[in-house]
């Protein structure tokens, strides 16, 4: 909308009144809305004339090629005589790949539909030849945790967007503000604070609640019960067996550690060598996570069918190998970051 | 003004209105959403990229933008800000311990220039969860008392049982349309 629709507004007879007849915007009042309008148009002109070369299609089509012919030559390089330098260059052309999804993700605000369109089709070209290649010159290798004492195999960086700026000196962030007290309540059901213990809830103190789990080392956690959600916060070498929660799970920070848990959602973030023994009826995500290994959900306990009853999960419907990296967005090439425990060396017995 | 008056004295492409849901992840933002559009909420999955609804409204046509909070999502934000003119910000009422960082990332939403002429909604979401917190405790843990470039407002809801939704949106509804069209 731009000052002239107003002033027609006020010219024409609007058929949108609805029968009302033309109703007369007062002058005064149009032109308060055509400053408003002149000022935003000033300051967005302003703005553009900043990011005019950023945000411009034809900066974006040559960086956009410059940058898939580098994956291009990568790919090339790759001969298939030495594997550990072929795996290198690969690794590479694939966090590269992933950056150009993230270029054109932030430039889809200003490009055209048939741009939009050849670059989303190159870029599919570039990750299906990027698979093809691998599965060229390096054989598939199987996902696994035989031994977690292993180090950490060098994933290729996943490549994040540039970070968030931290946020200004407003007035909402003044340290000395008065701080209301928003530490876990007295009543907060779960456990903190603990190391090497044996934690227990039982059906009747789990009924419903949000459940939080925060700072566990070398603890075997069992939550009988159906919580109506949970928090995992900080945790590292824990054994956490959950029953069936009616919203999400929410893992931050956390490894070496197994969880079985039934939900509707499950989000984990910063997540290492973790096993995840999972029913899920929408959706698990990854991010900032590697070596997270998921298998099905089968925990087992007495009054586990009434639990899920309460829950209101459907039993039926598991989608516990559908899991989104959001560090990893890339189509047709697999994230490093997650894998199916394969079924030979999954756990079968949970007694403590 | 009236709402009526309002609604008669605009045209209709002018009773579009733009309105961006965002929040940390697990907020609610897009249970929120469909929940406001009478769609089966028990079958959300976590948003990767955005959701955008166009539903009527009491007259008016609203855009509404979902956009997904995960940390790697959240530098996106600013390419959809252009022509806001509400701003529903959603808190995960019973996760004290991202607050902080609920507060922060509110603040530096803030400052931005696009947003400079939007309304803000708090939704302090999650109400039915034993362990929330009322929104008299978030407006306080948040610091919204010292927000002074925009009009804004907090409400409790429920994503799960509907509750506020209603009165949250037409709060917002009225703000803008009175902040556009009335006279001084
Ligand atoms: N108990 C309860 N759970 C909610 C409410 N709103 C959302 N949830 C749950 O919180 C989780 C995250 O919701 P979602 O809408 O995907 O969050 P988003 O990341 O902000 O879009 C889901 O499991 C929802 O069912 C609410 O008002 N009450
Ligand atoms: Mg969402």
């Amino acid at each position: 909308m731009d000052a002239q629709d107003v002033n027609q507004g006020n010219n024409n007879n609007n058929d949108d009144d609805g029968g009302g007849g033309g109703i007369r915007i007062p002058e005064r009042l149009l032109r308060r809305e055509q400053a408003r309008q002149e000022d935003a148009e000033r300051r967005r002109k302003a703005k553009e004339k900043q990011s005019v070369t950023e945000e411009n299609s034809e900066f974006f089509i040559v960086a956009f090629n410059r940058d898939r012919e580098a994956v291009e030559e990568l790919m090339a390089a790759c001969s298939g005589s030495d594997r550990d330098a072929d795996a290198q260059t690969l690794d590479r052309a694939a966090a590269q790949t992933q950056e150009l999804q993230k270029f054109l993700n932030d430039s889809v605000m200003f490009l055209a539909q048939y741009e939009l369109r050849q670059a989303q089709a190159s870029l599919q070209r570039l990750q299906t030849s990027l698979a093809e290649k691998r599965d060229e010159v390096l054989p598939k290798k199987k996902f696994a945790f035989r031994s977690r004492t292993r180090a950490k195999e060098p994933v290729p960086d996943a490549v994040g967007p540039p970070p968030v700026p931290g946020p200004g000196p407003g007035p909402a962030t003044a340290p000395d503000g008065v701080k209301a007290d928003v530490t876990p309540h007295a009543e907060q059901c779960g456990f903190s604070d603990m190391a090497a213990a044996v934690l227990t809830k039982t059906s009747e103190e789990i009924d419903k609640q949000d459940v939080l789990l925060s700072h566990l080392t070398d603890c075997r956690v069992r939550l009988y019960g159906s919580p109506c959600t949970v928090h995992i916060k900080h945790v590292r070498g824990c054994e956490i067996l959950c029953g069936p929660v009616t919203g999400s799970v929410f893992v931050d920070h956390c490894s070496d550690s197994t969880l079985a848990v039934a939900c509707q959602q499950l989000r984990t973030h910063h997540a290492t060598a973790t096993r995840v023994y999972l029913h899920v009826t929408s959706r698990a995500i990854v991010e900032d996570c590697s070596g997270v290994g998921f298998a099905p959900f089968t925990w087992s306990y007495p009054t586990l069918d009434r639990d899920f009853e309460a829950s209101g999960l459907d039993r039926a419907r598991n989608n516990w190998d559908q899991v989104d990296d959001f560090n990893w967005l890339a189509a047709g090439t697999p994230s490093p970051n997650w894998a199916v425990i394969a079924e030979e060396d999954r756990r079968t017995t949970w007694d403590l | 003004m009236g709402l009526l008056t309002i609604l008669k004295k605009m045209k209709h492409k002018e009773r579009e209105m733009r309105l961006l849901m965002l929040g940390l992840d697990n907020a609610g933002k897009t249970t929120i959403l469909k929940k406001f559009n009478g769609e089966d909420v028990s079958t959300i999955s976590p948003t990767l990229g955005f959701n955008i609804k166009t539903l009527e409204h009491r007259g008016f046509k609203l855009n509404i933008w979902d956009v997904g909070g995960q940390k790697s999502l959240r530098s996106y934000w600013r390419n959809y800000f252009e022509s806001t003119d509400g701003l529903v910000w959603v808190v995960d009422s019973a996760d004290r311990l991202r607050l902080d960082d609920c507060k922060q990332e509110l603040s530096a939403l803030l400052l931005e220039e696009r947003l400079a002429g939007a309304t803000l909604l708090v939704f302090a979401n999650k109400q039915d969860l034993p362990g929330a917190l009322s929104k008299e405790a978030i407006r306080e843990a948040m610091g919204l008392d010292d927000i002074k470039t925009h009009h804004w407002c907090i409400i409790g809801c429920s994503a799960v049982t509907g509750e506020n939704l209603l009165s949250g949106v037409d709060w917002l509804l009225d703000d803008i349309a009175a902040r556009v069209f009335t006279a001084d």
